[in-house]
């Protein structure tokens, strides 16, 4: 009995047809692949992203004080700031700010201890679209830093 | 391709098997399973239904180097696994390409220790490099469209001498024979 139901089942392709409803039952489903170039995921609210510098968004003036906490806080030194005074002004001028990023493991710490208020400096951005072509590429300067500079995308 | 590689001048015919060389390669980067660590999970995100790195034809990851152009380095890479990851990259057939994925593989990360190595570049040419720790899905394949567009400009079988220029790139040359005029024109990048 049992030998006749199996040659009627395999006979009749009823094996396979089972098989095909599972593929069948997908298939009128939206698809579940995100189109990344086209559509970008938004991230979530507490993302760290690549470290980026904020200007006062009036103005555009500095908010940095050039404190080097970031830099003294950095568990791997991947921050080097390079400051003057000058005679009349009693602020610190920023020479340079170089942060490599071929090292950083974005924990997060440089932003957190930034203590300017209330547009902090340092902050974690959402930018992840980092892809360098050379080691020298992903030390980034000042002119590469500031929030809301310009990323190459891609569209297709 | 080793015959025919930068060996033609410009006409009709090299050109348009030129770009169609170039769309076969960028189109169908088969990468070679290369996870070290964390990066791996990532890097296997990427290569699963929701973002589909097959949408590029990278899908196929080979478990053999003869049979992969791309190498994803993603983990990181200690003094022990050095030796293994030149000697994979020298067993891949021409041409081949290797993605750096994040900050160990880039420059040995948070590990700046006897045991591992201060950047994959160190052993093998890297092409691209993808900052993260790790990278999400999507950095990784803006990485593969970094790359594609670097084989873009490559080229396969023209001669022709061009210079790569981009935003954060330094100049290369490529095609061309060391020491000819252009090369010595190339302007050097002063970066500070």
């Amino acid at each position: 009995m049992r030998r006749l139901a199996r040659f009627f089942n395999s006979f009749l392709l009823i094996d396979l047809l089972k098989g095909m409803w599972v593929t069948l039952k997908y298939t009128p489903q939206p698809a579940f692949t995100f189109q990344y170039p086209a559509e970008r995921r938004p991230t979530a609210p507490r993302f760290r992203g690549v470290l980026r510098l904020q200007v006062e968004p009036g103005t555009g003036a500095q908010t940095c004080i050039v404190c080097d906490q970031c830099a003294r806080v950095c568990p791997d030194d991947l921050i080097a700031l390079g400051v003057h005074r000058e005679a009349a002004r009693k602020i610190k001028v920023r020479d340079y700010f170089d942060f490599n990023l071929a090292r950083c493991s974005f924990c997060g710490l440089c932003a957190e201890v930034c203590p300017t208020k209330p547009i902090k400096a340092l902050i974690m951005s959402e930018d992840y679209e980092l892809g360098a072509y050379s080691r020298d590429a992903q030390v980034l300067r000042v002119d590469e830093m500031y929030d809301g500079v310009e990323i190459e995308h891609y569209a297709r | 391709m080793g015959l025919i590689e930068h060996r033609f001048d410009d006409n009709i015919i090299t050109t348009t098997i030129d770009r169609v060389l170039t769309w076969a390669r960028e189109s169908s980067i088969w990468p070679m399973g290369f996870g070290l660590a964390c990066c791996a999970i990532e890097m296997m995100a990427a290569s699963a239904s929701r973002y589909d790195i097959a949408r590029f034809g990278a899908e196929v990851f080979r478990a053999s180097p003869r049979q992969s152009d791309l190498m994803i380095v993603a983990g990181t890479v200690t003094k022990k696994m050095a030796p293994v990851l030149r000697r994979l990259y020298d067993q891949m057939p021409e041409p081949k390409w290797v993605i750096s994925m994040g900050s160990c593989s880039n420059a040995g990360g948070p590990f700046p220790t006897y045991s591992v190595l201060q950047g994959v570049d160190k052993v093998v040419p890297v092409d691209v490099y993808v900052s993260g720790c790790p990278p999400r899905p999507e950095a990784l394949l803006y990485g593969l469209m970094r790359l594609q567009d670097k084989i873009r400009k490559e080229g396969t079988v023209l001669r022709r001498e061009r210079i790569i220029l981009s935003a954060d790139t330094e100049p290369t040359l490529v095609g061309a024979v060391s020491g000819s005029a252009l090369a010595r024109a190339l302007p050097t990048r002063d970066r500070g």
